[in-house]
């Protein structure tokens, strides 16, 4: 069976670098009622999440040896 | 609100990832079970958040901070004293019977505990439900996307509806969860940030509760009498209405979340499936409901917010969508709005695939065509999950073009589901109820609902024969014909089941507490325990409720 954990962290991990990116490299996109570089801050948890599911899928195939 | 290229490639990410899971789990698909079922081999973790993910459609992200906004944070009562509670009685004292029974869908245990035209009832009527509920959600998505993107309704319906069924046709229930999952992941990442950023800029909690109304920032103290709060309910009928009747009634008896438990990989997982899912739902009331209130405040400060308007009223449905609109960049725009599809389509592909399911299994091979080989139901389980997409989509125009039918109908299906949690309080828990008791328990009950609101008026609502009483809301008054309609059912089905011929203790084996062996985990730590484990999620209640007293 799929595991589940590798789509979701491939899908978050993208998404965080897509956003991280383009944080840093259009800093000037603010929202009106924030100051936050939104998209950087989102886009680095997204990258941690995905390495934490990652982690996890990769434990949890090491164990499973077929 | 209008969208940058970052926010289209981030769509059609997801929409490639949604449809890549689709297409890789094409291949586990060989019985009908497989599809409609999942072969009951999915992992505890998947179950829980599909079990909530299904239930969290885009309806309740824009229905729950238009609710915060309105009334505050006593709207979490629909997660704290309603969904929880419930959700832990079907996972400790329930689950047992659903998944030991071996019955396939809750039609299926109404039919192997009482009797056929008891499943026949709750099949064809749930089945019906499913399909308009989808299409409801069908609808209020088009015109959300069409009045914030100026998308075209035909286009976002069609769009999202080949998207779930290219998914679900191919990768049938397993693919459906696997979605739900993913979904509810984007759901809770894509919204926890605007939570965040909305409360941050209000002044935090004591910024907020400076700025609004007490009675927003209490679920409880204001809930002695129905004048003092805007909710216009009393704490009877809330806790016996949505509490007792309402949530139990949908937690324990309907098929579309208690599809994802059975689709567990085993009795313990299947047990604990709700019970986990509890603990992310408590939570939830943060990240839908507190942004709705944080409006609230940030419209008192000079910051340049102001709650949207319609036809010179507050526009609450919209809160949620203008937040985005001020708080998010290009960029996270287009994450939030992939989450609002997303929640969108796990509440579609939720009904569907519990639609498919029903309609094979209780309706096709029950009366239309039994004893096929499996093979042929695979194929009509395919084929309804098409009929089930295409039925959708024209209640989404029915939706449309007569919005006083939908309204009738919601109605309706809420009198025929309002009773049913007292006949499976009594099928689970009464071996001496029979089918004849809980046929005319379900029936009486659903007459019942239909007189409390013909009798009653609230908001210029029911009272169609009479107007006995006046209720200030109508959510009081929903309340109120949910607990007539129980008690109705729930007197009825023992009156009749006394008077009737009791069915041989022999056959209920597996199917009624006392008659069943049910296996205690004991052994292992607390939290692989559905006892213990109830307890604890309990107790983190309890806090909650206390917390925002």
């Amino acid at each position: 069976m799929l595991d589940l954990r590798i789509p979701s962290g491939l899908f978050f991990g993208l998404l965080g670098l897509i956003l991280s990116a383009y944080g840093l490299f259009a800093p000037g996109e603010r929202a009106p009622l924030t100051e936050t570089n939104v998209n950087l801050y989102c886009g680095l948890f997204m990258m941690a999440f995905a390495a934490f599911l990652l982690a996890l899928a990769w434990r949890a195939a090491r164990k499973r040896p077929s | 609100m209008t969208l940058a290229p970052v926010d289209y490639v981030i769509l059609a990410l997801y929409f490639a990832f949604v449809l890549g899971i689709g297409w890789v789990l094409r291949r586990k698909v060989s019985t009908s079970g497989d599809f409609l079922l999942s072969g009951r081999a999915l992992p505890v973790w998947i179950t829980s958040l599909a079990f909530l993910a299904a239930n969290l459609g885009a309806q309740e992200l824009i229905g729950m901070s238009a609710s915060g906004a309105k009334y505050g944070i006593m709207t979490s009562h629909f997660y704290w004293i309603g969904a929880i509670p419930a959700m832990l009685f079907v996972g400790v004292f329930m689950m047992p019977f659903y998944y030991g029974s071996r019955a396939r869908s809750v039609p299926e245990y109404l039919k192997l505990r009482f009797d056929e035209k008891t499943r026949g009832f709750n099949a064809l009527t749930f089945a019906t439900m499913t399909v308009f509920s989808s299409g409801i959600s069908m609808y209020a998505l088009g015109l959300l996307l069409q009045l914030v993107l100026g998308w075209s309704f035909t286009t976002s319906v069609l769009c999202s509806a080949a998207i779930v069924l290219a998914y679900t046709f191919l990768g049938g229930l397993t693919s459906a969860i696997y979605n739900e999952v993913l979904q509810f992941l984007l759901i809770v990442i894509g919204f926890a940030p605007l939570a965040i950023l909305a409360v941050v800029k209000a002044g935090g909690w004591d910024g907020m509760a400076a700025r609004i109304p007490a009675v927003m920032t209490h679920s409880w103290a204001y809930m002695g009498s129905a004048s003092q709060n805007p909710m216009g309910v009393e704490v009877f009928g809330l806790v016996a209405g949505l509490g007792f009747v309402l949530s139990f009634g949908y937690w324990c008896t309907d098929f579309l979340v208690v599809q994802r438990a059975m689709a567990a990989d085993s009795m313990a997982s299947a047990r604990k499936t709700p019970l986990l899912a509890a603990i992310p739902k408590m939570f939830i009331p943060f990240i839908v409901i507190v942004p709705g209130i944080a409006a609230v405040a940030l419209s008192k400060m000079a910051v340049g917010y102001s709650l949207p308007m319609k036809n010179g009223g507050y526009d609450y449905d919209q809160v949620l969508t203008t937040l985005m609109a001020q708080f998010y960049p290009a960029g996270m725009l287009g994450v939030g709005l992939t989450g609002l599809m997303a929640s969108f389509m796990s509440g579609m592909a939720g009904n569907v695939t519990a639609f498919n399911t029903v309609f094979t299994y209780d309706i096709y091979q029950s009366y239309i065509r039994p004893n096929a080989p499996d093979r042929h139901y695979l194929h009509v389980g395919r084929f309804t999950t098409v009929a089930g997409v295409a039925l959708s989509i024209g209640t989404a125009y029915l939706a449309q073009h007569y919005n006083n039918i939908m309204d009738l109908l919601q109605l309706v299906f809420g009198f025929v589901n309002a009773p049913l949690f007292a006949t499976f309080l009594l099928g689970m828990f009464w071996k001496r109820s029979t089918g004849h008791g809980a046929f005319t328990g379900l029936l009486a009950g659903t007459t019942a609902a239909a007189l409390t609101h013909g009798l009653t008026t609230a908001e210029a609502k029911g009272g169609w024969i009479a107007s006995l009483v006046h209720f200030p809301s109508t959510m009081a008054q929903n309340f109120w014909i949910a607990i007539f309609a129980w008690s109705a059912c729930f007197v009825i089905t023992i009156a009749v089941s006394l008077a009737t011929r009791p069915r041989p203790e022999k056959e209920l084996e597996g199917l009624v507490y006392g008659l069943t062996n049910v296996r205690h985990e004991d052994g292992g730590p607390w939290y692989v325990r559905p006892g213990p484990l109830a307890v604890v999620v309990g107790i983190l209640l309890v806090i909650l409720n206390v917390w925002f007293w």
